[in-house]
């Protein structure tokens, strides 16, 4: 038992330090002896839970978020093939993230997207100042389970209402889940407006994805 | 049944607290920022001051006498005459009016310009436009007056600028091809910032203010950092003010360095040395607030930031205090009782040279 929680420990401690071979080093030993769910739940993903956290306190950064990233999907392929049918390459969710129409700030909204990713769901950013309508029709084509909508401005807060609006029109507000985010909005005007949750930051935003959509 | 006190949460709505739960919303609060920060938590005293200040009975309160200090305004005149999404009131007036009502009509110590774009990038075309509303303003007012822009790094990555946007190359996992985006973007911006106050100064501006420093991570403050050393060289006696966006400088690089310190992860309390070794006169440290929590809370936590970003720093800190910062919930026309509270807690707690 100690073994395998070392051994557990060991991928999670790999992910963390940006170590792909490392990762793939611990995760082909672990499946020798551990089911592929149970390593990815507390290997892989409990090491990238840890750089979240670290990222949101200052201790990583952006660009190690994204070397854990590429760490742990090498880890996840490794594992793919014992996984059960259907369970492979199958992603949290699918979601589309934008940034309001009038509203070009992105910088954000491109870390809660990357931090998304990195946790395993699809993403599609579709940038800044997005017509309202392009979330939508997005989110139709690729089948969204959730639309994160950004706004920095209190003028252009009134667009994440406008995109559910819009949902509901569609006949689709049941089947897509709304996250709302940043500097303005909170989580009374997500109240408001009939979101489905609001996020702080990119880690509770990550948290909030899991907690809606698993 | 116990009584209790009129607050908010950091949304600004009103939230009734008694005086065990204020105490226990400012410890977590002073907890918070000595975890993040690592720093010390604020003293018992402290926070039985800053849970008196929270429960004055007043609507408004202010520091107690002497204990004034100096008030800096930003984003020049845009609170008057801007209408459009920058938290401006819509009153038709000159720039030249606006600056003079903040001198002759708000008390402002300092006031600045700043052009409706507020950034130092799309000054660039308009710059002799800018040097003539300085040198207007300055033949018509006493106080010194600044020319205010944030450095805005993200006006450099496409489709506003000519580099790549590093947030799409990190997604697509090309690390090294975003880093240099970056490096590229904090050298324009260092160039361009310098061109543009060499014409300002020359027009008789008082000084800069670095407005929202760090917006774009740490990329952003690497290219102001050097922008205002090479200021500083250039112009000796020049004020210079530098403020932040955040409480902590994102790590979108993650390598960039000023003087052998690492700018990703910075707090307060370690981005004031080296905004002084650059060569400001003036830093204006940021505390975010957090929306969902009581301003108790709020309070505590950018009290204690403040005021060890205030024991750090060789030179003045004037904090930034307004919509969702320093304490003040997210509201554009944050509430009185919030604001005149956290100043008050901001100067007789944190003790910072001004606002």
């Amino acid at each position: 038992m100690a073994d395998t929680e070392g051994l557990l420990l060991e991928i999670a401690d790999a992910v963390i330090s940006c170590k792909k071979e490392k990762v793939i080093e611990t995760v082909g030993k672990a499946k020798l002896k551990l089911p592929p769910e149970e390593i990815i739940e507390k290997g892989l993903s409990s090491g990238m839970n840890q750089v979240g956290t670290l990222f949101e306190r200052g201790k990583l950064f952006l660009p190690h978020v994204m070397m854990a990233a590429d760490a742990m999907t090498a880890g996840v392929k490794l594992l793919e093939e014992d996984l059960p049918a259907g369970t492979q390459e199958k992603k949290l969710g699918v979601i589309v993230n934008g940034t309001v129409e009038g509203d070009v700030h992105d910088i954000g909204k491109s870390i809660v997207s990357t931090m998304l990713q990195s946790s395993g769901f699809e993403v599609y950013d579709l940038g800044r100042d997005v017509p309202t309508r392009n979330f939508v029709e997005k989110a139709k084509e690729v089948n969204a389970d959730m639309i994160g909508i950004s706004a920095l401005m209190t003028t252009t807060l009134q667009g994440q209402r406008e995109v559910i609006e819009l949902l509901k029109e569609e006949g689709l507000r049941g089947k897509v889940k709304v996250m709302v985010g940043g500097a303005p909005a909170t989580q009374s005007w997500a109240d408001k407006i009939g979101a489905d949750c609001y996020a702080e930051n990119a880690s509770e935003a990550v948290a909030k994805a899991k907690e809606l959509l698993l | 049944m116990a009584t209790e006190y009129a607050l908010r949460m950091g949304d600004g709505k009103r939230v009734f607290l008694t005086k065990e739960k204020i105490m226990a919303e400012i410890e977590a609060g002073t907890a918070n920022a000595a975890d993040l920060g690592e720093i010390p938590t604020l003293s018992a005293n402290e926070m039985d001051k800053l849970a008196e200040i929270l429960t004055m009975p007043g609507k408004a309160v202010s520091v107690e006498q002497g204990m004034e200090i100096p008030v800096t305004h930003d984003i020049g005149t845009i609170r008057l005459d801007g209408d459009q999404g920058n938290s401006g009131v819509g009153i038709p007036s000159s720039r030249l009016v606006g600056c003079m009502m903040h001198e002759r009509a708000f008390g402002a110590d300092t006031m600045e310009l700043g052009h409706i774009d507020y950034s130092f990038k799309p000054v660039k075309p308009v710059v002799s436009n800018e040097c003539q509303a300085m040198e207007v303003c300055q033949q018509n007012m006493i106080i010194p007056l600044f020319y205010g822009a944030m450095p805005n790094m993200g006006l450099y990555y496409t489709p506003d600028g000519p580099f790549e946007n590093p947030g799409d190359l990190m997604k697509l996992f090309k690390i090294d091809k975003a880093k240099e985006s970056m490096e590229h973007a904090a050298e324009h911006l260092t160039r361009d910032t310098v061109w543009v106050m060499q014409k300002l100064f020359a027009s008789g501006a008082d000084g800069v203010n670095f407005d929202t420093t760090g917006a774009a991570g740490d990329g952003d403050m690497y290219g102001t950092l050097y922008a205002i050393q090479a200021l500083r060289k250039e112009f000796p006696d020049m004020y210079i003010e530098a403020g932040m966006a955040g409480e902590m400088v994102l790590g979108m690089h993650g390598e960039l360095e000023y003087d052998e310190v690492r700018l990703a992860g910075l707090w307060p309390h370690e981005q004031a040395p080296l905004i002084a070794k650059a060569g400001a006169n003036v830093f204006g440290p940021v505390c975010n607030t957090n929306t969902s929590k009581t301003s108790a809370w709020n309070l505590a936590r950018a009290v204690t930031f403040i005021k060890a970003a205030v024991e750090a720093s060789p030179i003045p800190c004037h904090v930034n205090m307004g919509m969702g910062v320093g304490g003040i919930p997210m509201l554009e026309t944050p509430p009185i009782d919030a604001v005149t509270r956290a100043s008050k807690a901001m100067v007789e707690i944190a003790g910072v040279d001004g606002i």
